[in-house]
Parts: C-alpha cells; structure tokens; sequence
C-alpha cells in the first residue's frame, strides 16, 4: 500500500488505520488509496510524518497539517481535508467542521496577496477606518473579497498585536506598519510590480469572488454556518433571516406585549377546535 | 530614559541580537536552567517561583506558584504549555518578546516545565505571528543544539521534548481551554470549568498553561532571587511588567515598570503624554475587556489589586488612551464587534449578545436609533454577564457600561431628534 502512517512511530494514541484493512471499517468518509490525495501526501510524506510524530496524539496535527497544505496549494482542497483525515483517524467532517473554525485556514482559493487590515481599537483611534476606505477604494473591492485578477484578497481583521505602530496590516501574515494612503499606494504598487520582498501565495486555482464558505451556504438552513441569528441566517451577506425577523414582529399582534401575547395565544391553543380534537 | 523604567526582559532589545544564542548565553541565559537541573530539585525551582509572588500576566493575575501547585500527584503524565496567543486588543507585548528575545521564553518555558516535572513542554503562538514563529524555531533548534532541549538534558539524564504549535487565528485560542482544545485539533472553544487544566487538562491529563511574560521572568527570578522580586513593587502583586501603551500617546510602545508605578506616570513620563493640544478623556488599563478609568484615576497605581479596586482590571497590562478628538460611541461598537466576531458560539448570551448590541450600536451610528437603544445596550450588556462558559462574554460589559456612564451624551447626541420622546 502506497499510503499510511505507521502508527507506532507517530506515538498514536489512536488506533489509526491498519493498510492491511479495508477504510469503510475505521471511517466511511475517507477514500482509497490511489485516489486524488495520493499525489499531495507522496509531495509532502516527510513533513507529515514529522508534524504527526511531534505529539503524543494525532488529533493535535490537524492544524500544523492544514497550514502545511495551505502553504502548499495555497487553500485547503477537498484533497487536502480527506488526506488530513486519513492521516489523523478523524472522519473527514469533523476536520471540516474544525477548519471551519479558524480565521487563518482557507477552505477556497485566495489572491497571491492576503491583505489583512486592522480593524481594532488602537488602529481605528490612529485613523485605521479612513486606512481602510483608501484600500478598500485602490483595490475596487471589499472586506472577505478577491480582486478579478485574482491578485489581491482583502480582509478586515481584529487586533494584530502592533498596536504601538497602528494603523498596521498584514501581507501574507508580514506585517505592514505605520500606514498612510502613501504607504498603502506604495505597498500595492511594489506588491504590483514583484518588487516588494513578500513573497506571493501559491495559487493552484483560480479564485473566487470570496474564499468564506458561508458565502456558498447563504442559501442554505441558519444551521449551516453553525451560529444562527434572525438577522445573519446564512451567514454574511445574508438577509432572508432579515426579512422574516421583520415580516414576524410586523405583524400587528407582536405589537403587543410579549406577556400579554402568552396569554392570549395560549388562550387559542387550549380552545378545542371545531372538530372536537 | 524615564525613572520608572526598569528593563528586566526588556534588557538589551534593540542593542543586542538577543535571537542569537551566544548573546544570550554571554548575558547569563540558560546559566539558571543548568542550575536547575543540576543543583536543585523541582520542588525548589517552584518554591522559588512561589516564593517571588509571581501572579500571571496573561490576565487573570492568578499566583503561579499557586497554580502550579494544583496539579495532583497521581503519576500521570504532565504537560507544560506557554500561552503566546496574545490577541487582547491593545497587547503587544509577548509579540515584541517572541520576536526579540526568544531564548528567555524558552528558558523559562523549560524551567516551569522543570518545576512541575513535566517532559513535554508546548508553546502556542498565534498564527499571525508568522515572523516570531520563525524565529522561535530557529532559537529553539539552536537550543537543541547547545543540549538544553531534547534527550539527556544537560546530562541529568532528563528529557524533555518541546513543540512549537502554530495557531491560526482565534482570539479565543487564548482562553487557557480553548487553546488546549486548539492544540488537541478540534475547534477552540472553552470547556467547562472544573475541572481546571490543573488536573484535567491537554489529553485529559494535568496541564499548566502560562503566559509567555510569566514563565520569561522565571529565569531572573530565580538568578536574582525570589526576594528581588518579591520586594519590588505592591505585596500582593509585586514585581516589574511590561506595559503595552497605545492610543492617542505620542511614544506608544512596550514599557517595562516595576508595579504599582502609577498610570499618570506611565501614560506621560513614559509614554509621552497626549498629543500638543489635546486633553485626557479616558484609559482602558487591560486591554479591550477591562473598563475605562478616568482623570479621577490617573494616579491609582498600576498592580493588579489597585486597579482592580478602582474599578477596572489590569488584564494583559494594556493601555490604551483617549484624548478629547475620541468618539466613544465609535469606539464602543468596534470593541464589541470584536468580541461579537471573536465568540465562539457555543453559549447564547455572549453569542447573541454581542451580535445584537453590535446591531443596535450599528442602528444608532447609521443615524436610525430608538431613544431607548442606549438602555437597551447598557441591560443586554449587564444580562449577558456571568452567563458564560468563558469569560469573552462577561468581557462585552465593563467597557460598554463604563464609557455610557460617563459619556452618556455622546451615545444620546445619536439619537435621532425625531426619535427622542418628548
């Protein structure tokens, strides 16, 4: 078998998979081998083997593995989510749901520059709003959004720790400090033109209009983004939930008080209705 | 160089390369880990540490020694886990260390690791500090190399195994639980305390999570002694901290005090004063989540107990300062859009809390609020409170409630005139 971590040697606290067994009998979710991830775990088997072998469980790799493949195709492919799986002993929804989690971890396709501007306190008393309004403006896009030519993703973050030199952003995860529209202007300029030491992400699709998955699941059930609200029901952008909020408490008898509303719609309920039931 | 200043971690940045093991080491470093090892027993090490009074500077202000002297002695394996996920706003001092003086966290790491007899010690650092990362794996192999790290540590014949864990962005990964439940790979959100970490904590075993700024003054605590330390500063909390001031001061920075200097001193013989012509309207003592003080408190001294009592928290040992050009309204709805961003989710009251006040705050800024929005805020804010597995959501409050109290006028001055009953 091409694949398969050798469980004593990663120090697994887990069983793990057996080669010799059949994968439907440890997690159902996880493909063969031969299939798609085998070419992503042949590149990177030294590093994997190292980050598992770093912990007295697997589980706790899942994160280094993701950045790892991050770092790689530059977002975590689907590839990427069954490979992590496979490699930690976890059903692959359970790594979803846990990279889902994290800020940092992209599960679809970003620009070649991640600009992350802080949006927190110390900037925004240091003029970081009107920071933002100039990138925002320069780069023709908004916050969670990629540029068309997919050279840019832009972000508004919450505190970089750099309060002392606000207002500050992130390239790439290097930090930026001090901004002005001049700073910025040059920033994207020397970003533009290759001559700014930031190295580029890898980019191994093209990207979409927004790398947050909530944006696919708008459509979907408010239990999708895993947080509901009345006002956010599938996540950011969304305003179904919006409309039937306003179209509830517009109703004439939500004017009333809540209490008194109790009353009488019990009073309704316990009413025996026309056919006796 | 103001009086008050007093560089003890802060010593030698931006002199020496201090990243560079030989530096360090020329300085005294690891002199005090050798000692360790070889001259004293463990229990010495943490009745040193207990005996400096040392409280933790994460946040909580918790005594170390007192924390670490929880774990229980059941034979189990023990964990040692440095908290370098500092994302409070207004904090930026463990970033300056991680990236400045590397080799005193890893010193003190293993030090603690030491004390409590654990043989696998962790540092999780936040996933934005991609250069400090880099330079902590780059200090710690150099550490290994030099046999301070690894198998057979100074020849005592102790190992002792050290992980560098990368975050990836969750404020929450800094509430002591929900970074184990990040380290251990699943979503960071807080557990259920008790058990503490102390006896249940990284794998179920016990764990002892500490600030980067707490276990980096081990190794001068235990070179100068716990006295030194002890002696410096108010009884209950003593000793030096670095001050992280930013805002509307001229020279924002990393300011190392002994504690109980007070804030009027830290804000202008350190930090510079406000800007020519501006006047003071406010500081936030600890970050995002402690409450404003105001000119009436510029003189309490700045330890943990003192600012407690004033009515705030000395948190992370964060300032931030307002001058009269700040709108405290603005300032509000971006600290709880914040913490309306950063909650995990899992409680109601902090989750929907602070997603509705941020609505409401978004309503009375976008000129469409009720006269009553401004109580409304003030009793969510309140209710929210104590309701929380961790404490993000009892953090939503104290600034909130503060600035209205004070500034009650420029929340009402958003009303619209047509809303405000006659």
């Amino acid at each position: 078998m091409s694949i398969g971590i050798d469980s004593d040697a990663a120090g697994g606290v887990h069983p793990g998979p057996d080669p010799g067994e059949e994968r439907a009998t440890w997690s159902p979710y996880v493909q063969r081998a031969g299939e798609p991830f085998d070419a992503l775990y042949s590149q990177l088997q030294p590093q994997i083997e190292r980050l598992v072998a770093e912990y007295e469980q697997k589980r706790s790799a899942l994160i280094p593995l993701a950045q790892l493949f991050q770092d790689h195709e530059g977002y975590i492919s689907a590839d990427a989510i069954a490979l992590i799986a496979y490699v930690v002993g976890e059903t692959a929804a359970s790594v979803e749901s846990t990279i889902s989690f994290y800020t940092l971890l992209y599960r679809r396709p970003v620009g070649k520059y991640m600009l992350q501007f802080c949006r927190n306190l110390p900037c925004m008393l240091n003029g970081a709003d009107e920071i933002m309004a100039y990138a925002r403006r320069r780069l023709g896009i908004g916050h969670l959004e990629t540029s068309d030519d997919g050279l840019f993703s832009y972000e508004e973050v919450e505190c970089l720790a750099a309060c002392d030199r606000a207002p500050c952003a992130q390239v790439n995860l290097e930090f930026v400090y001090d901004l002005t529209p001049e700073r910025v202007d040059a920033l994207f300029a020397s970003l533009r033109d290759g001559s700014s030491p930031i190295a580029p992400l890898p980019q191994t699709r093209k990207p979409g209009r927004s790398w947050k998955v909530e944006q696919d699941t708008g459509h979907k059930s408010p239990g999708a983004m895993g947080v509901s609200s009345p006002n956010n029901a599938g996540g950011i952008g969304d305003t179904s939930g919006r409309a039937i909020f306003d179209l509830i408490v517009g109703r004439p008898q939500y004017e009333q008080r809540s209490d008194e509303r109790l009353l009488r719609e019990t009073t309704l309920r316990v009413e025996p209705s026309e056919n006796g039931h | 160089m103001p009086d008050h200043i007093v560089p003890v971690l802060t010593a030698g940045i931006g002199e020496r390369n201090l990243r560079d093991i030989a530096v360090y080491r020329a300085d005294g470093g690891y002199e005090q880990l050798r000692r360790a090892f070889l001259e004293l027993t463990p229990k010495e090490v943490a009745d040193i540490c207990s005996g400096s009074n040392l409280r933790g500077r994460g946040g909580a202000g918790f005594p170390t020694g007192r924390k670490w002297s929880f774990l229980p002695n059941n034979g189990r394996p023990r964990y040692m886990v440095c908290n370098c996920d500092e994302a409070e706003p207004g904090t930026f001092k463990d970033h300056m260390l991680l990236e400045e003086t590397p080799h005193q966290i890893i010193e003190g790491i293993l030090l603690g690791a030491y004390a409590i007899g654990c043989d696998h010690a962790f540092i999780y650092i936040r996933g934005e500090f991609k250069r400090g990362y880099e330079i902590m794996r780059d200090a710690l192999e150099q550490a290994r190399a030099a046999g301070f790290v690894g198998d057979n540590v100074f020849g005592s014949g102790k190992n002792l195994a050290f992980t560098i864990h990368r975050g990836a962005g969750a404020y929450i990964c800094g509430e002591e639980t929900g970074l184990l439940n990040s380290l251990e790979g699943r979503r960071g959100e807080p557990r259920l305390k008790p058990p503490f970490p102390a006896v249940k904590g990284l794998y179920g075993e016990p764990t002892v999570v500490n600030n980067v700024e707490t276990l980096a003054y081990l190794p001068y605590i235990m070179r100068n002694g716990a006295e030194w330390f002890a002696k410096c500063g108010p009884e209950r909390s003593p000793g030096y901290k670095v001050v992280s001031i930013s805002g509307h001061v001229v020279k924002p920075g990393n300011y190392e005090v002994a504690m109980g200097t007070t804030m009027r001193q830290l804000i202008w013989d350190c930090a510079g004063g406000l800007r020519p012509g501006r006047s003071f309207r406010g500081v936030q003592p600890g970050g995002g989540s402690s409450a404003c003080l105001f000119e009436e408190h510029l003189d309490v001294p700045y330890d943990f107990d003192s600012v407690t009592k004033a009515g705030s928290m000395l948190g992370s040992g964060a300032m931030v300062v307002f001058d009269d050009t700040t709108d405290f309204v603005k300032a509000a709805y971006t600290l709880i859009r914040f913490f309306s961003h950063e909650s995990c989710g899992q409680c109601t009251p902090c989750r929907e809390g602070a997603h509705w006040i941020q609505r409401t705050l978004e309503r009375l800024l976008a000129g469409g609020g009720l006269d009553s929005d401004v109580d409304v805020i003030k009793s969510a804010a309140h209710q929210l409170t104590g309701l929380n597995l961790c404490a993000l959501g009892d953090s939503i409050e104290p600034f909130l409630a503060s600035v209205i109290t004070r500034y009650e006028d420029q929340f009402r001055a958003y009303v619209p005139r047509a809303a405000v009953a006659s």
